[in-house]
């Protein structure tokens, strides 16, 4: 296929990814199993690029899944406790989750990465388990969980396109705040703090303000799509703390290519394409060890992700020339 | 007053049982660490293969499940080489991060290849002495217990006398503490490595069947929790340092126990996650660690 009339204009890529997006529910008709992916989708390329905007600092988090949860879970809880519309509700949540986030933030910007990984994966288990004890059992439900209400109530008609463009509407615009965080100072920054703290330090850059920045930032986003994904099913359970719910955003930012704006959605959009599809031919077990081998190779022989592939087979042809 | 001895016995006992687990992994996590440089989160894993191949072994075979050791120390070996050899020599010392992610690749691997085969049901198997308990005086303790005690000590003694009294074991600590100066010594590191992670990657196996024959039961996740608290054990302990990984395996399964006791089960967990952030926010390289690697 001949892609080149896109690449002589970049900026028409985003565009027409943006235009796909737009029509596609359209295309695929009102099968709600689609929508539901598709709404899925959306929620992950927002979890995925707050994930991948803390990496950016060269801070790698093992326990999003906590912030993922607790946008969940303050959220649901101020929108039924307070009776204030979702919308204020996932904000105020997401406001939350940061101040909490900013505070395990502090924690971890003195930590090496194998460091900080374990702690923020510790964050994660610690916050299920003050979740589920029995104390707190009459506001959370414990194991059990409990309903939230949806972000477009089912009475509506086409109550899941409405949800499809709201989500996507909020997914473009955390791209384009990320977009603009990384080309301000603060992205320059963030980018000289990741290649090297010491010169970083020695040139003016104080990284810890920068640091905790970027968790504040990361955590506020993440804890919207969890908000965004309990309100799309209409349940929480403390299950939204799982290992699995940490891993998801590592592994598309990864495939899709770390430390790129577009790779999040490029791997969101092909691992979960892949695995609805593998989902479809009944692989239970396969499909994990599928995903677990792609993510090795693409570290191993791809390590600027899916997003490097037409440039990695443009050189391979040219060495072959 | 006599009552609260007897329990606080019966905890400190548990928190040693459950401690030999966690020195079994948090030593091979450690002694890979020193040569290799790398951590490997998917270290779990190999736990939970220990557990598997002593349970299928037993099914099979019936024997006695302390003997399957023989078994499953030997094939983890390999395990670990092969895993040494296809996922962590291509990354190496190309950032930190990678190593990270790639054990992610390899936990989604291993566990679900084993889920694969065995289901990811529950699955337990009975130890021949189980019902054999003795009075120590203060305390009943299960004889299997005592039995796990000794069988780590003496996997880390002969640990200990193959590092300090072997060849092999001499230039694996010689890599540990220079590597370039170990290879201009003519050491193969890159073998180093490779024998490095098999033996890691046994003791969490033998770990495993020692898990399993204490009747504990166990499936295809189950390795996660463990590994993670190994991992916070060779950072409460020193990265590196075996005597530390004893110590704080030792400390950790007190605690923790300690906590469930006091606390309450949920808590269990939690507790050693909130040890380990509370000595990172005083010590950000760890209790026993370098200012600088």
């Amino acid at each position: 296929m001949n892609l080149s009339f896109i690449r002589e204009k970049k900026i028409s890529l985003p565009l027409i990814t943006i235009i796909i997006a737009l029509v596609l529910p359209h295309i695929l008709g009102s099968n709600l199993y689609f929508l539901t992916v598709l709404n899925l989708m959306l929620i992950f390329i927002i979890y995925a690029s707050a994930w991948n905007f803390l990496t950016f600092s060269g801070q790698g988090s093992l326990g999003h899944a906590a912030f993922f949860g607790m946008g969940g879970y303050f959220s649901s809880l101020i929108a039924i406790k307070a009776g204030v519309p979702l919308i204020i509700a996932i904000i105020a949540g997401a406001g939350l989750t940061s101040v909490i986030g900013v505070l395990i933030g502090m924690t971890c910007v003195r930590l090496r990465e194998w460091f900080l990984a374990m702690v923020t994966f510790g964050f994660a288990v610690i916050i299920q388990t003050i979740v589920v004890i029995s104390q707190l059992n009459p506001i959370t439900g414990g194991w059990d969980g409990y309903a939230v209400p949806k972000l477009i109530p089912l009475s509506i008609p086409g109550s899941q396109m409405i949800e499809y463009y709201c989500i996507l509407i909020i997914a473009i615009g955390s791209i384009l705040l990320f977009q603009f965080l990384l080309k301000s100072k603060t992205g320059l920054a963030l980018a000289a703090i990741r290649e090297n703290e010491m010169e970083a330090k020695a040139s003016g850059i104080n990284p810890v303000p920068f640091k905790l920045f970027a968790f504040g930032i990361s955590s506020f986003i993440t804890a919207i799509a969890g908000a965004l994904e309990v309100a799309h099913f209409g349940y929480i359970s403390p299950e939204i703390f799982g290992t699995d719910i940490s891993f998801w955003p590592i592994i598309y930012s990864i495939t899709g290519g770390l430390g790129t704006l577009a790779g999040p959605v490029v791997g969101t959009v092909v691992i979960s394409l892949l695995w609805e599809g593998l989902n479809a031919l009944g692989l239970t077990y396969e499909r994990f060890i599928v995903i677990g081998v792609l993510l090795i190779l693409t570290i191993i022989f791809l390590p600027k992700g899916l997003v490097s592939l037409p440039d990695a087979i443009k050189n391979l042809k040219k060495d072959g020339k | 007053m006599d009552g609260n001895f007897e329990i606080i016995a019966q905890v400190l006992f548990w928190g040693i049982y459950s401690g030999c687990i966690y020195i079994l992994l948090a030593t091979g996590l450690n002694l890979i660490f020193g040569v290799m440089k790398i951590v490997n989160f998917a270290h779990g894993e190999f736990l939970m293969l220990g557990t598997y191949i002593t349970f299928f072994l037993f099914i099979m075979s019936g024997f006695n499940p302390y003997v399957l050791l023989c078994a499953s120390i030997p094939l983890l070996v390999v395990i670990g080489i092969i895993v040494e050899r296809l996922c962590f020599r291509p990354i190496l010392g190309t950032g930190k991060l990678n190593e990270i992610f790639v054990s992610i690749g390899l936990i989604y691997i291993i566990q679900n290849l084993v889920a694969r085969i065995w289901t990811d049901e529950w699955k337990t198997i009975q130890s021949p002495y189980r019902d054999i308990t003795l009075d120590l005086g203060v305390i009943y303790v299960p004889l299997d217990y005592l039995i796990i005690m000794a069988v780590t000590a003496i996997l880390l003694i002969g640990l200990y006398l193959f590092l300090h009294k072997t060849w092999i074991g001499t230039a694996i600590r010689a890599t540990s503490q220079d590597r370039a100066g170990a290879m201009l010594m003519g050491i193969n590191v890159e073998r180093m490595d490779m024998i490095t992670f098999g033996i890691g990657a046994a003791l969490a196996g033998a770990a495993g069947t020692l898990w399993a024959v204490s009747g504990q039961v166990f499936n295809p996740y189950m390795g996660s929790i463990p590994a993670i608290k190994a991992f916070a054990i060779i950072i409460l302990g020193g990265l590196g340092s075996i005597p530390g990984a004893i110590i704080g395996g030792l400390a950790v399964g007190l605690v923790e126990n300690g906590a469930a006791y006091t606390l309450g089960g949920a808590w269990k967990d939690a507790v050693s996650f909130i040890l380990l952030i509370i000595v990172l926010i005083i010590r950000p390289t760890g209790l026993f660690g370098e200012d600088e690697e």
